[in-house]
């Protein structure tokens, strides 16, 4: 069954202004590629820890930190990577029967 | 938004290590009177602090800390290293080419870096290394910054 609201992105890095600004922009292409309506948002870790997305995508230095955070987590290398990204959430939306 | 982005490049930086690479790149920052003194330390700060994630792709670094670390004014520089830095990334190492911004305020540099973010999907990073000498990499940022 597909999400029936907007999906909350969270694109998350160090100081929350500059790395993840690149991963949110990076991110909304790969959703846009895949159809989902989403909302994506960047931020700091500690900012990160008091929010409730539906996913969270950042370097693997900080996803290990937020697993909890949200039902998806994905890990990334290179944030200029739009169809890895694209690949990734793909898998893991689809897992949870949030792709149409 | 593009009349007040400072620009600046140096090629074939000297760095024996990923600190005097960034420093270098914050320093260009600080050249061009976009951000003050201490911007290259904190620079360094945010890497001890939050780990090497400003290598945010193949050899390649987003150098920047906070705008209250020394944001005077909106500035991108990029620098070529003469030799490549390890950061300590687990996939991205080793490093070449480090871009570097500044903003006074938290949203000034979003237009200005979005240009590099679209700029670097589309092979600026490949562009500024295979650019000629520190012209050709000021010009080329002169470009992204064109469209911010």
């Amino acid at each position: 069954m597909a999400l029936d609201r907007r999906l909350e992105v969270l694109a998350v890095c160090g100081v929350g202004m500059g790395t993840s600004l690149m991963l949110k922009m990076t991110a909304e292409d790969a959703l846009r590629s895949l159809g989902v309506d989403a909302r994506v948002e960047n931020t700091d870790l500690s900012t990160a820890r008091g929010m409730t997305p539906d996913v969270v995508i950042g370097q693997g230095m900080h996803t290990g930190e937020l697993a909890d955070l949200a039902p998806v987590v994905i890990t990334v290398s290179d944030f200029l990577d739009t169809e890895g990204l694209a690949a990734q959430l793909r898998d893991r939306l689809g897992a949870q029967g949030w792709l149409r | 938004m593009a009349a007040v982005t400072a620009v600046g490049a140096r090629d074939a930086v000297a760095a024996a290590g990923w600190r005097e690479a960034v420093e270098a790149t914050a320093g260009i920052l600080v050249g061009l009177g976009a951000a003050t003194a201490g911007y290259p330390r904190a620079c360094v700060r945010v890497v001890e602090e939050h780990g090497p994630y400003i290598v945010l792709a193949k050899g390649l670094a987003l150098v920047h800390a906070r705008p209250e670390d020394g944001g005077l004014g909106v500035g991108v520089a990029a620098a070529r290293l003469a030799a490549p830095v390890e950061f300590g990334h687990p996939d991205n190492d080793p490093v070449d080419l480090l871009l570097g911004f500044c903003t006074p305020e938290p949203d000034a540099h979003v237009a200005t870096l979005s240009a590099l973010a679209r700029a670097l999907s589309a092979g600026l990073d490949a562009r500024l290394r295979a650019a000629g000498d520190e012209a050709a990499l000021t010009a080329l940022l002169r470009e992204v910054v064109a469209d911010a």
